[in-house]
């Protein structure tokens, strides 16, 4: 499978997302030194790099888990300092884990439903004396659910409570929740971690679909360099928390210092 | 300022027992993660069980051991019938259990030796002694003595010997600790079995102190401000947690008290915890984890 | 014939699904119950029964309710629940003391606000501290909430002991201070509650309680506003622990002191919720039934088979090693609680005479 199979991203000029000079320690420890790079609307942009270059650091300083020591974080043309997850959410950055984290106790449909509740209009008080808007609404979000779920593959497991499903379809759910905020920003992080080659061909092709379908930005943190050559239209590199290279994944491949990187050549 | 300095320093002294309930709390927190509610039944069920013995002709040390052994049988029956089985809960769980633990003890230490008040005289005299204008009990100087003696003996226990290496790794981390051949379960025992002894240290001073009755068991409910103050797996945090929560309920009592009402040292260490852990979430002494997501 | 059958019966409509009763015997049974509650059992049930057991039974599972939002759906364990009885029980007598001619369930429904209100102030340090640290907020407000009570005349109008009495119960000029009366009172305020918290869980809020009991972290990425989320769930649980306090001095004791809203009383409502189940609804019930009807039953039982032998003393330390024992037990083996021993059984009665 390659991206070649598919229509051209909808890439637009202007940068929706550019990071400039953040900088993250934790009690003296640098996770990540002075990085800055742009993602331009409408593209799919990996960030790769060996283990512990601070990339997942990097997104949680994007969507506000972290909040970086210097720079700063320009999103949709708004710079901000001090962004909370919560109004990352709120306007548009949607994100999946390394680590799954679903909530292990409900279903399925009910974690995806979760996801949507920055679309919820009525309050709870409404919702619980069953006002017919309420439930009109209610009826909105459950089939945007059942849309997502029949996107991804998992209406069988429409009912099933998340601790109990295998690893691989946890991260498809965990990227249904993300999915149902209908974000502009998707950030994935390592979408693709511990599955065999089929399930990452799934996963490959429905994170070309989301972007090519609804024209989200994707931002994903891969490891198989396959993969991310073949879905990218950009390609970062960390190296130690720093930025070692920044293009197109043809440019990206053939740059020495990445080759070093990857596979440690004689300094 | 005599007079604060005799509140001060009977509240210091009066935290030292309270430092020595929350170091039973820390030892068991750290080794096995669980907040042992049942902390405060195991002073009374000590104390209960010495002073009986005492009553019915044992002699102090024979009573002494024999109350120890109890303990370690105490001990050994929750690890073996409890907390085995709740290997790998949630700490709510744990916390409900010990809870369940402690009314099991209390209910058996009364069904053998009774409900009623027993007075426990350790043969240490209680009489004011004045320093340089300041007077105190010898009794609270003696047990803040004890106190102080325990604790150093625990702490050269888990910084210089073997198990107490093991005790580190164990509570760093139970898994790797298992994987570099620490017998998990033998820690378990021995921490517990400081606890019970060190349940029985606190039971007696503090039965002297106050008569041996049903409400020792709620020392729990003093050692709970002072191990939030003090974070629940620092020794050192527990006694400075301690001579706080003493100091400042009876300056409390002493100063405040006239203005809002007295009776307040019930609430009045919870407010404080309350208003430490605003500041600092972890405790005075607890290490903050960095959220790794 | 299986009983409990789902043949020919399909959802064809998200409000379907959304259902709390999806069986049509599951809704006839619910009828049949709530028939027998509000119209055989006042006519047929003693005076004892009524009063000394069915009404506690009743307010201690609106209480389990209470403890069970806040801690089985939003995961915020409290050990203050009898304090939030105890402010709604107080502020309702002071309503009906100082209001002329309010009536009672306005009273009721007033002590539970300020109880919902005190809830927000205690549950305020959730915001900043997690876990376990959050048992210091709800004891220093079940601490300072007794000693307030009991040091304040003021609260209880200045009776020498801090009791308080009920005032008298009547709705639209129909007595209800005989047992019957008290019993169906009880029973329509609990009903209407539970039916509020039904659909309070299945709501989005419900939802938004549960994804942050599971995952704070997650939930505050998603969007969902943790601070109020979880100062919904201090308000909302203490606003039912409140109206099960009112109901508690007025319908079942008819006076009542600070102190018996003690430790002892929260610790007894956080049982009642493990053992029936932590974030089920129906658990409150079967877990306040465990905790009524265990005392009762072990003092007959000592009573017939030890006649004697047992002095009431003993009974009472043996019954509190017995509840130990139990809530050990009911960790280990069904840590979800009697709720999910219920689960277990409908599934199996869905199929039976056959096995699955």
């Amino acid at each position: 499978m390659s991206a070649a199979a598919y229509p051209p991203a909808p890439v637009a000029a202007a940068p929706l997302l550019a990071v400039e000079g953040i900088s993250l320690s934790f009690g003296g420890v640098k996770a990540v030194t002075d990085i800055s790079f742009a993602v331009r609307s409408g593209e799919i942009c990996s960030l790769i790099g060996p283990n512990g270059a601070g990339k997942s650091s990097l997104l949680n300083v994007i969507n506000g888990v972290y909040r970086p020591q210097q720079g700063r974080v320009v999103y949709d043309g708004v710079a901000s300092m001090r962004i909370t997850p919560r109004r990352a959410a709120r306007r548009g950055i949607a994100r999946t884990f390394q680590n799954v984290a679903l909530f292990k106790g409900m279903s399925v449909l009910d974690n995806v439903l979760a996801g949507r509740n920055l679309h919820v209009r009525a309050g709870w008080f409404r919702q619980v004396l069953g006002l017919r808007a309420a439930r009109d609404e209610a009826d909105g979000h459950r089939r945007k659910a059942e849309e997502i779920l029949a996107f991804l593959h998992i209406q069988a497991y429409r009912d099933t409570p998340v601790g109990k499903l295998p690893y691989g379809l946890q991260k498809r759910v965990e990227l249904a929740r993300a999915l149902a905020a209908e974000p502009r920003l998707l950030l994935l992080d390592e979408p693709m971690a511990g599955m065999n080659l089929e399930e990452k061909m799934d996963m490959s092709c429905f994170i070309l679909d989301i972007n090519r379908d609804f024209g989200t930005t994707v931002v994903l943190i891969e490891h198989d360099l396959g993969v991310v050559m073949d879905i990218s239209d950009h390609v970062v590199v960390l190296d130690y928390g720093r930025k070692i290279a920044d293009g197109a994944p043809a440019e990206v491949r053939d740059n020495p210092d990445v080759i070093a990187a990857y596979i440690g050549s004689a300094h | 300022m005599d007079f604060f300095l005799e509140v001060l320093i009977g509240g210091l002294l009066a935290g030292v027992m309270y430092s020595m309930v929350a170091i039973g709390f820390v030892l068991i927190f750290k080794a096995s993660g669980v907040f042992n509610f049942a902390q405060g039944s195991m002073v009374l069920f000590a104390a209960l069980t010495f002073v009986s013995l005492l009553e019915r002709g044992f002699a102090f040390w024979s009573a002494f051991a024999a109350t120890l052994a109890s303990m370690l049988v105490l001990a050994w029956a929750i690890e073996r019938g409890v907390l085995r089985h709740l290997v790998n809960r949630p700490p709510i769980t744990l916390f409900m259990a010990t809870l369940g633990v402690s009314f099991i003890i209390e209910g058996l230490a009364q069904l053998l030796w009774g409900a009623q008040v027993h007075g426990l005289e350790l043969g240490i005299k209680d009489e004011p002694l004045e320093f340089g204008g300041v007077l105190l009990s010898s009794f609270d100087l003696f047990a803040a003595g004890t106190a102080a003696a325990l604790v150093l003996a625990l702490s050269l226990l888990f910084s210089r010997t073997r198990i107490g290496l093991s005790l580190r790794a164990v509570a760093d981390d139970p898994l790797a600790a298992l994987s570099v051949g620490i017998r998990l379960q033998r820690i378990w025992g021995v921490v517990w079995a400081v606890a019970g002894f060190v349940s029985l240290v606190a039971g007696l001073l503090w039965g002297a102190r106050l008569g041996v009755q049903f409400s020792l068991s709620l020392v729990v409910l003093k050692a709970l401000p002072v191990l939030i103050i003090g974070g629940f797996s620092s020794i050192g945090g527990a006694i400075v947690g301690g001579l706080i929560v003493g100091a400042s309920e009876k300056l409390a009592e002493v100063y405040v008290g006239p203005l809002i009402g007295d009776g307040l040292e019930n609430w009045f260490p919870y407010v404080l915890a309350l208003l430490f852990l605003l500041v600092r979430p972890a405790g005075l002494f607890g290490e903050r984890a960095i959220e790794r997501v | 014939m299986l009983l409990l059958s789902e043949t020919g019966q399909f959802s064809t409509r998200y409000a379907d699904d959304r259902r709390v009763f999806r069986l049509r015997q599951a809704r006839l049974g619910i009828i049949a119950l709530l028939a027998f509650s509000y119209l055989v059992v006042p006519l047929w049930a003693s005076d004892y029964w009524l009063s000394a057991i069915l009404i506690p039974f009743l307010v201690l599972s609106l209480a389990g309710l209470g403890l069970n939002l806040l801690t089985g759906y939003a995961g915020q364990l409290s050990l203050g629940t009898a304090a939030f009885m105890a402010v709604g029980a107080f502020a309702a007598y002071n309503f009906q003391l100082r209001v002329e001619g309010l009536p009672f369930l306005a009273s009721f429904l007033l002590g539970g606000l300020v109880a919902a209100a005190a809830g927000v102030v205690f549950g305020l340090p959730s915001l900043r501290i997690k876990g376990f640290y959050l048992i210091v907020s709800t004891l220093a407000a079940q601490f300072l909430v007794e000693w307030a009570l009991t040091k304040f005349g003021w609260f209880s109008n200045f009776n020498p002991s801090g009791v308080i009495t009920a005032p008298p119960l009547s709705v639209l000029g129909v007595d209800l201070s005989s047992p019957a009366g008290r019993y169906l009172l009880t029973l329509a305020v609990v009903t209407v509650l539970f039916v509020v918290a039904v659909r309070i869980v299945r709501s989005d809020l419900g939802r938004n309680w549960m994804a942050v009991r599971d995952m704070d972290t997650a939930a505050a990425v998603i969007g969902i506003p943790v601070a109020r989320t979880k100062l919904l769930a201090f308000a909302i649980g203490a606003f039912y622990c409140g109206v099960a306090g009112s109901l508690w001095a007025f319908a079942y004791l008819g006076t009542v002191e600070p102190h018996g809203f003690d430790l002892n009383r929260s610790f007894q409502v956080l049982f009642i919720v493990i053992i029936g189940g932590l974030g089920s609804i129906l658990g409150n019930f079967l877990g306040a039934a465990f905790i009524v009807l265990l005392p009762l039953l072990m003092s007959n039982l000592g009573g017939s088979l030890l006649g004697g032998v047992i002095d009431p003393g003993d009974t009472e330390n043996l019954q509190k090693i017995l509840f130990g024992v139990l809530i050990i037990l009911f960790l280990i083996r069904e840590p979800e609680g009697l709720a999910s021993l219920w689960r277990g059984l409908r599934a199996r009665a869905r199929v039976w005479p056959l096995r699955d």
